[in-house]
């Protein structure tokens, strides 16, 4: 494997090269938050953040996206374009969490059966670049309990790892190799080895916040019907906060718009937490409390993503537990099925 | 591959009403381009999203047999959005179908068995497909006995009444129409759909219940089956619940691990024994 060295105070020099050769998404400031956008010619990236408000999903699977266009003959509407496509693009600096749930996304949107156009194009041609946690940003970050670890190179195609006064770069996967141009000459020695080794050691140690998440799928298997599950929701406001900022939630609605003589069908991010989201024309819902959205939540990732793709759908990203309005927190819930 | 999300283009060849109160019709689609129609390769129990630029789309069971050469057909119950505007549809205008979609009967588990087909209400669709499958000239044999207990709640509600009169001529099927109420035309059954089971009977040996209708029917139906010594595997149904994508990737169709669009919609009670409640 190709490993670089590069002065830390390049780094933002290298994207903002890389954004005059293609579409770079990278870490910004807006006003409170960090977001992963598409990097502006006189905007700095900020490298130095803590994790992204939203998980970068967006690259791939857009909060809404055009699917297709139409037109109007004297027939009717008519098909006029698939908007299936996507430019050479680069995700860089992504947290290793955040890099973990493009693999999640993978096992559900790339089937051997049916692959979703619009999220396999973009993930294609887009080169994912991971920034490692040397120091895990958050007392929230529960990485480690669901098969991820502050320093790795899952999901990535670039590892950078913070050394102190330079960053180490690993070409993980020949996709990453093409921008090796990009990083300069300077191969990386046997200490900077001993270094990485020695800040994977302390960044995994630094995660204090542990959860059963293994242990429980068993339990799950045998307790739909348990009383736990009326405990959860009591408080929820089934304002969607925790679906619409987790990396690995996917679902989805697909509507029409139509404009004139032209229209379009597009898709836009839903939420098991909706109560409208299962309703049925007939108005007989399947779910009809929050009670039963909640068991959902946390059955998806934790058992039914198990059963069928074999991984856990959560990456311990944390932003749900940090962002939720009246403090859900779904390490708690989970540490509470594990005594059932 | 295609893209999965862009509907076939059909020409809308032919709508019948099937009944009385207008708001079931059948939908009789061709393809728009040579070639489609073999890419829409289905098998009895599919389903696919009709799909009306500018409105949306609707998942609709298959109600016609691949047997039938050269058009689809959906019958559709005017609801809400989309099937309101399919329903104000004439005939020789453009609009797309996805798929087909979803498992379908289980055809070669059903060969070489009895067949008994219930069917209550407008859930007859995909059911009529299936028949109209078996009894096709290079399919019969392959089928035993052929049982069909179809019941609406009054004669104007029956739906495919001409192929009704046609099965009713055939001497290689029983078949069986009751109504809740008959009118002064009504020659033939009138009764529920449970108490025309439990008449008729038919024997559980080597035979396999199909059945789809309201959740009522199917409530009081199943007793009558159990009690005719007809196990949880030989009994077949399909569900529904509200879809989008049809491909299992929107993530609202799920019953416990199971994706209804994409490992459904067909399922036997053994099978949904084995799933959670939430449908
Ligand atoms: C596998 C399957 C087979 C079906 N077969 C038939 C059939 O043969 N004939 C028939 O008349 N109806 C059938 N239905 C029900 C039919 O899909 C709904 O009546 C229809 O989607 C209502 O859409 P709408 O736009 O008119 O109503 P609206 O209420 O305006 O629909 C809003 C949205 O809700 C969704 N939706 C609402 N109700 C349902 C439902 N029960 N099932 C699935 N999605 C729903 C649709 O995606 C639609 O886009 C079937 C449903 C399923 C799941
Ligand atoms: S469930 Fe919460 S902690 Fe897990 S990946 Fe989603 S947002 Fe992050
Ligand atoms: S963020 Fe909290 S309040 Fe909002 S839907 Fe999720 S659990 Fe409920
Ligand atoms: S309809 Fe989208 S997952 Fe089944």
């Amino acid at each position: 494997m190709e490993k670089r060295l590069i002065k830390k105070e390049t780094l933002a020099g290298i994207a903002k090269k890389m954004a005059g050769d293609f579409l770079v998404w990278a870490p910004v400031k807006k006003e409170d938050n960090v977001l992963f956008e598409p990097l502006k010619k006189d905007v700095e990236p900020f490298f130095a953040y803590l994790n992204s408000k939203n998980a970068p999903k967006n690259v791939f699977f857009p909060h809404t996206e055009t699917m297709m266009k139409y037109t109007r003959t004297e027939k009717g509407m008519a098909f006029s374009q698939d908007e299936s496509k996507a430019d050479e693009a680069v995700l860089f600096g992504v947290r290793p969490c955040d890099a973990h749930s493009f693999l999640l996304l993978d096992m559900l949107f790339n089937q051997e059966k049916y692959k979703d156009d619009y999220y396999v194009a973009k993930r294609q041609k887009t080169t994912v670049i991971s920034l490692a946690c040397a120091q895990p940003p958050y007392a929230t970050c529960f990485c480690t309990s669901v098969d991820g670890e502050p320093v790795s190179a899952d999901g990535a195609d670039i590892l950078l790892t913070d050394l102190g006064s330079n960053y180490l770069a690993e070409f993980i996967t020949p996709k990453g190799e093409k921008l090796i141009k990009y990083f300069g000459e300077t191969k990386a020695d046997a200490a900077a080895e001993t270094k990485k080794n020695e800040i994977i050691a302390k960044a995994r140690e630094a995660i204090k916040s542990k959860i059963p998440a293994h242990e429980v799928k068993p339990i799950l298997d045998n307790n739909f019907e348990h009383p736990f599950w009326a405990t959860i929701h009591g408080k929820c406001l089934a304002c969607g906060t925790c679906t619409y900022l987790c990396p690995t939630c996917h679902c989805f609605d697909i509507s029409d718009e139509v404009k004139g003589s032209d229209g379009v069908r597009i898709r836009s991010w839903d939420s098991c937490m909706f109560p409208l989201f299962t309703k049925e024309t007939s108005g007989h819902n399947p779910r009809p409390s929050q009670k039963e959205r909640w068991r959902q939540r946390t059955m998806h990732k934790f058992k039914y993503y198990v059963d069928n793709f074999k991984a856990i759908s959560c990456v311990g990203c944390g932003r749900c537990v940090m962002y939720c309005p009246v403090n859900i927190d779904i390490r708690k819930i989970i540490q509470d099925i594990s005594k059932l | 591959m295609q893209n999965p999300y862009i509907p076939i283009p059909v020409k809308v060849d032919k709508i019948i009403t099937e009944v009385d109160t207008k708001d079931i019709k059948t939908f009789r689609f061709t393809f728009v381009n040579k070639g489609d129609e073999e890419k829409y390769k289905y098998i009895p129990g599919q389903f696919g999203e009709l799909s009306i630029y500018g409105k949306g789309e609707s998942p609709i069971g298959i109600a016609s047999s691949p047997t039938q050469k050269g058009y689809v057909e959906f019958t559709v119950q005017k609801a809400g959005v989309l099937t309101t505007a399919l329903h104000e549809m004439e005939e020789g205008a453009l609009m797309g179908i996805r798929g087909p979609l979803g498992n379908s009967w289980p055809l070669e588990y059903l060969e070489g068995k009895n067949i008994v087909i219930v069917g209550g209400g407008f859930a007859f669709t995909t059911l009529r497909s299936l028949i109209n499958y078996m009894i096709h000239e290079d399919n019969r044999k392959r089928f035993g006995k052929i049982t069909i207990i179809y019941g609406a709640r009054t004669p104007g509600l029956l739906l495919y009444k001409d192929e009704l009169a046609q099965w009713a001529k055939r001497s290689d099927l029983n078949l069986n129409v009751t109504v809740d109420k008959g009118d002064a035309n009504w020659k033939g059954k009138e009764g529920f759909v449970p108490n025309v089971c439990k008449e008729v009977a038919p024997s559980a040996e080597n035979s396999v219940v199909v059945i789809c209708g309201p959740p009522v029917m199917i409530r009081f139906t199943l007793p009558v089956f159990f009690d005719l010594g007809f196990s949880k595997e030989n009994i077949i149904t399909s569900l529904e619940m509200r879809m989008k994508c049809g491909i299992g990737k929107c993530g609202r169709c799920n019953v416990g691990s199971k994706y209804v669009c994409k490992d459904g919609p067909v399922f036997s009670l053994a099978e949904l024994d084995k799933l959670t409640k939430e449908y």
